[in-house]
C-alpha cells in the first residue's frame, strides 16, 4: 500500500486552475521528487497535501486513510513533517530550542504545564541527535536569526527530521544552499533512507540533487502531471524537455 | 541555581518590610502587591503569546465581584471565598478564551474589550445584585477554617497576599519553562510553523487566556476582599489600560518586569496624585516612549545589560533573555 | 396614529445617526485600507473634534465654522502624529507595536482633552438656523436631523467621486491594493499615508462636530462610537469606502431599533452585536495585522 496517494487534486483560484487533477504516490521507502517550471503548481501541491489549502476536489491518502481537509496540526501528527519553500523558523530562540519545539510536537505530554520535565528531556535528546545529524551541533547555542540562510534552511530541515515522521516532505530544500551544504544535505538524506523507516517527497528546482536522490520523479507543467517514472525515463521525454527548455534551471 | 537564590532574598526582604514601613504604607504596598500580581495575570498573554488583550480588567472585575456577591449571601472564610471566586473568575474564561482567541491582532484585543464594556454594562442593568454604579460594599473578610483570623488584620493580610504573589510567580515561572510555556514561545515566535509542526495553538491560546484570567482574578478577589467593596470602574477600559501600560514598560514576557511595573505603578501613582493633576498624561507619554524605543521594557533592559552572551547559551532554553520580549 | 409616518420617522432618525457612523467608519476604513493599521484612537479622535469643534464655536459664534476649522486641526493633529511617531512602527517585526502605540495616544489624547476642557460635558446645542422641525406625513422631525441626512450623502458622494475621479483619488486606490508599485513608480507614498491619516482623523473629527449638538461634547463619547465603527468595518469589509456606506445605515438601524424594542440592554446592545459580528466574520482580519 503506498505511504500518500493523491487522487484527482483539484485547486482553483477563481479561474485560475493551480493544481489540475495531479495524482500522485510515494511508497514506503520510496524518495520522489516533483519538478516542473516555476508556476507549475508544485508548492500549491505540497499545501493541498498538508492541509494549508483545501482541495477544490481529490483526495489525499496517507497510508490507507483519508487525510484530505483534516486540520493542519492533526496531518503532522499523522507523521509527515514539511519544510516550507520560505524558510519558518523560530527566529529569536536558539538552534537547539528551535529543534526541542518540533521533537516535542510529537509527545504525548506535549502540552504539560506543571511536571513536564520529562517531556523537556525526551526532547532534548531527540533534538541534540537531529542537530548533530545535520552538522549543525556548533550553532547550537545560536539565536536562529544569527544564522546564515544556509544553516537556517538546515535547521528547518533538522526540525523536520525531529519530528519522526514517516513522511519528510521538503519544498526546495537545497533553494540558496552552497555547493558544500547542498553535498552535506544530499548526503544525510542518502543516510537517513538507507536507516529506513523514512520517505520523502521533494520539490527541487537544483536537477542534480534530483537525479542524484531520487528513485521516482513526477513532472508538473501548468498545474498537470505531465511525465512520470523513473528518472532515465524522465530525462528522455520529450515533452518533459520542451516544457524546461532542457537541462537544469 | 541563579534565579532561585534572587528569589529567596526578594522574598526574604519581602517579608520583613512591613516591620519597617509606617501603617499608612502598609496599605498601599499591599494594593501594589495586588497590583503587581494583576499585571504578571497579563504578562501570560502579552509577553508570553503576544496576545494583546485591551479587556484584561474583566478578569479583575470578575474576580472581585464574584467574591463580593459570594461573601453578601454565603458566610464562607476567606480563604474559601476567595477560592471559590477564582474558581468562578476561571470558569466565566472558558467561553470568553473561546471567542476571542477565533481572532487575531486588533479583532482579538477588540474582543476582550468588549467582553469587559459587557461586563461593565451588566452590573448597571443587573443594579439590584450589583448595587450598579455603587457597587458592592461592606464585604467581609470571615476568618478562615479551624479558627485561623491572622489575615484579618492589615499586616497578616499583606502576608496573604505576598504569599499569593510569591506563589503565582513560582506557578508562571514553572508553566513559561514547561513544554507547554515552549509551545507558547513558539505561538509567538511562528504561529504558522508551530501549527505545521503538529500543535493546536488554538487551544493553547485558549488555556493561555483562562490561566490569566484566572491569575487576574485572583488579584481581583483579593482587592475586594482588602477594601471591602468592589466597582463598577474594575470593568472600565482605563483600568485594561493601566495594567497593559504597566506589563509593557515593567518589561513583557518578563514576568518580574510586569510585578515590578503594577508595583511602582501604585505607588507613583499615589504620590503623583497628590502633586499633580498631570499624572495620567505622563503615564501615557512615558508609555508611548517605550513604545516607541524600548519596548522590551525596563526589566528587559536591566536583564539584557546583565545577561551576557554565555549567559544566555546556559540559562534553560535561553528564553528569558533572547526569546521573551516583546 | 400614523403607522407609515412613523415607521419613516424612525428610518430619517437611522439615516441621521448612520451620517454621523459614516464620517468615523469612513475615516477608519480608508486608514486601513492604506495603512492596515485599525486605528483603535479613532473614538478619541471624534472626541477632539467635538471639544475642538465646540471651542470655535464658543470663539467665533458660528456652526458653521466650528465644522470647517475643527477637521482641519485635528486633521493637523493626526497628520503629525503619524508623521513623528506611527511611521517608525511600520518595519518593526514585532507587529503588535503599533497597536500599543495608537493606544497610548488613546489615553494621552483623553488625558489631554481633560486638561484642557474639564469634566463637564460641553456644548452649544444645535444651531438657530438649524433649529425647528419639519413636518413629514403628519410626524414631526428635527431640522438638524435632516441637515446630518443631507450632509452625510453629500459628503459620501463627494468621497465617492475624490476616490474614482481624481488623481490623488487614484494614488490613494493604487496605494491600498499594491504600495511598493506605486513607489516604484515614483510617487511619495510615505506622503500619501500621511495625508490619508490626517484625513480620515479629520473626517472623525467632522462626525465629532455634528454629534455634539445631539449629545455635548463629554469624556468617554469616543469608546462606544470607536467599536460601532469598528463593526461598522467588519461588516462592510475592512479598507471598503461602499463598505462603511452600507454598514453604517445597517448599525445604525440596528441601534434605533435596539434602543427603541430593549431600552434596558442599550448599553449592551452594540457590544453583543460586535461580539456576533466576530464570532461569524473572525477571517475579515485573520492574518492582517501580525
Amino acid at each position: 500500500m503506498p505511504l500518500l496517494e493523491c487522487k484527482g487534486l483539484v485547486r482553483r483560484f477563481g479561474a485560475l486552475v493551480a493544481v489540475d487533477d495531479v495524482d500522485l504516490t510515494v511508497e514506503p521507502g520510496e524518495i520522489r521528487a516533483v519538478i516542473g517550471p516555476n508556476g507549475a503548481g508544485k508548492s500549491t501541491v505540497f499545501n493541498l497535501i498538508t492541509s494549508v489549502l483545501k482541495p477544490s476536489a481529490g483526495q489525499v491518502l496517507f497510508a490507507g486513510e483519508n487525510i484530505t481537509g483534516m486540520p493542519v496540526y492533526e496531518v503532522a501528527q499523522k507523521g509527515i513533517a514539511r519544510t516550507f519553500q520560505l524558510c519558518h523558523v523560530f527566529p529569536a530562540l536558539s538552534a537547539r530550542e528551535n529543534v526541542r519545539i518540533a521533537a516535542q510536537a510529537r509527545d504525548r505530554r506535549r502540552w504539560r504545564f506543571l511536571g513536564g520535565g520529562s517531556v523537556l528531556e525526551r526532547s532534548a535528546a531527540v533534538a541534540d541527535e537531529a542537530i548533530e545529524r545535520m552538522r549543525l551541533a556548533r550553532f547550537a547555542d545560536v539565536t536562529a536569526a544569527m544564522l546564515s540562510h544556509g544553516d537556517q534552511r538546515l535547521l528547518e530541515i533538522a526540525m523536520a527530521i525531529a519530528q519522526k515522521p514517516r513522511l519528510l516532505m521538503l519544498d526546495e530544500p537545497t533553494q540558496g544552499l552552497s555547493i558544500e551544504e547542498t553535498g552535506r544535505a544530499v548526503q544525510i538524506l542518502k543516510d537517513m533512507l538507507a536507516a529506513g523507516d523514512l520517505s520523502v517527497l521533494l520539490v527541487e528546482h537544483d536537477m542534480e540533487v534530483v537525479f542524484k536522490l531520487a528513485d521516482n520523479i513526477t513532472v508538473l507543467h501548468r498545474g498537470r502531471v505531465i511525465a512520470d517514472g523513473s528518472p532515465a525515463a524522465v530525462r528522455g521525454n520529450a515533452e518533459v524537455r520542451s516544457a524546461y527548455l532542457g537541462g537544469s534551471e | 541555581m541563579n534565579w532561585k537564590i534572587h528569589f529567596a532574598i526578594t522574598a526574604a526582604a519581602c517579608t520583613v518590610l512591613p516591620f519597617v514601613v509606617p501603617g499608612h504604607s502598609l496599605t498601599i504596598l499591599v494594593e501594589a502587591l495586588i497590583f503587581g500580581l494583576f499585571a504578571m495575570s497579563l504578562d501570560l498573554l502579552v509577553g508570553y503569546c503576544r496576545l494583546y488583550s485591551f479587556g484584561h480588567a474583566a478578569a479583575y472585575g470578575l474576580g472581585a465581584y464574584s467574591y463580593a456577591l459570594i461573601l453578601t449571601h454565603v458566610p464562607l472564610p476567606l480563604p474559601a471565598g476567595i477560592l471559590l471566586a477564582v474558581a468562578v473568575t476561571t470558569l466565566i474564561a472558558v467561553p470568553i478564551a473561546w471567542i476571542c482567541t477565533r481572532s487575531t491582532g486588533v479583532s482579538f484585543a477588540m474582543l476582550t474589550l468588549a467582553f469587559a464594556q459587557l461586563g461593565y454594562a451588566m452590573l448597571f442593568r443587573f443594579r439590584d445584585v450589583t448595587g450598579g454604579s455603587d457597587g458592592l460594599v461592606g464585604i467581609p473578610r470571615l476568618a478562615g477554617p479551624f479558627g485561623i483570623d491572622w489575615f484579618q488584620s492589615k499586616f497578616g493580610y499583606y502576608y496573604l497576599v505576598l504569599g499569593c504573589l510569591l506563589g503565582s510567580y513560582l506557578l508562571c515561572r514553572a508553566i513559561v519553562h514547561s513544554p507547554f510555556g515552549a509551545v507558547l514561545a513558539g505561538i509567538r515566535e511562528n504561529e504558522a510553523k508551530t501549527i505545521a509542526l503538529g500543535y493546536n495553538t488554538r487551544a493553547y491560546k485558549i488555556a493561555t487566556v483562562v490561566l490569566a484570567y484566572g491569575f487576574g482574578g485572583l488579584a481581583g478577589a483579593l482587592y475586594a476582599a482588602f477594601a471591602g467593596f468592589a466597582s463598577p470602574e474594575l470593568f472600565f477600559w482605563l483600568t485594561s489600560g493601566r495594567v497593559l501600560i504597566m506589563v509593557v514598560v515593567g518589561g513583557a514576557g518578563t514576568l518580574i518586569g510586569p510585578i515590578l511595573g503594577g508595583v511602582s505603578f501604585v505607588f507613583l501613582e499615589h504620590h503623583l496624585s497628590q502633586l499633580t493633576d498631570l499624572w495620567p498624561l505622563i503615564f501615557g507619554t512615558v508609555f508611548i516612549i517605550f513604545v516607541m524605543f524600548a519596548p522590551q521594557g525596563i526589566w528587559g533592559i536591566l536583564t539584557s545589560r546583565l545577561l551576557t552572551k554565555r549567559d544566555v547559551a546556559n540559562s534553560d532554553s535561553g528564553k528569558e533573555a533572547s526569546g521573551a520580549a516583546t | 396614529m400614523n403607522w407609515f409616518g412613523f415607521i419613516l420617522a424612525q428610518c430619517l432618525n437611522a439615516l441621521s445617526q448612520a451620517s454621523i457612523l459614516f464620517f468615523i467608519a469612513c475615516g477608519l476604513t480608508l486608514i486601513f485600507g492604506i495603512m492596515r493599521i485599525v486605528n483603535f484612537a479613532h473614538g478619541v479622535i471624534f472626541m477632539l473634534g467635538a471639544y475642538v469643534g465646540y471651542t470655535a464655536n464658543v470663539v467665533t459664534g458660528s456652526f458653521l465654522v466650528s465644522l470647517i476649522v475643527a477637521p482641519i486641526v485635528v486633521g493637523l493633529v493626526g497628520m503629525a502624529f503619524e508623521w513623528t511617531l506611527l511611521r517608525h512602527l511600520y518595519g518593526r517585526r514585532d507587529g503588535g507595536a503599533y497597536l500599543l502605540l495608537i493606544f497610548g495616544l488613546a489615553v494621552v489624547l483623553s488625558e489631554v482633552i481633560r486638561l484642557i476642557w474639564g469634566v463637564q460635558p460641553l456644548g452649544t446645542g444645535i444651531p438657530d438656523f438649524l433649529r425647528g422641525i419639519v413636518i413629514i406625513l403628519d410626524q414631526p422631525f428635527p431640522l438638524y436631523r435632516l441637515f446630518l441626512i443631507g450632509l452625510g450623502v453629500a459628503a459620501a458622494i463627494a468621497i465617492w467621486q475624490f476616490l474614482e475621479r481624481t488623481r490623488a483619488g487614484l494614488l490613494i486606490r493604487a496605494v491600498s491594493q499594491n504600495s511598493e508599485m506605486v513607489h516604484a513608480l515614483g510617487t511619495d507614498v510615505d506622503m500619501v499615508r500621511t495625508g490619508v491619516f490626517g484625513f480620515g482623523c479629520a473626517l472623525a473629527a467632522l462626525g465629532g462636530v455634528l454629534a455634539t449638538p445631539l449629545v455635548t461634547a463629554f469624556l468617554g463619547m469616543g469608546t462606544s462610537v470607536v467599536i460601532d465603527a469598528f463593526v461598522i468595518v467588519i461588516i462592510g469589509g475592512m479598507g471598503s469606502f461602499l463598505g462603511s456606506i452600507i454598514g453604517s445605515v445597517l448599525v445604525a438601524f440596528v441601534q434605533v431599533m435596539g434602543a427603541y424594542y430593549f431600552q434596558d440592554l442599550a448599553l449592551a446592545f452594540m457590544y453583543l452585536l460586535m461580539l456576533f459580528v466576530l464570532i461569524i466574520r473572525p477571517g475579515g482580519l485573520l492574518g492582517k495585522e501580525d
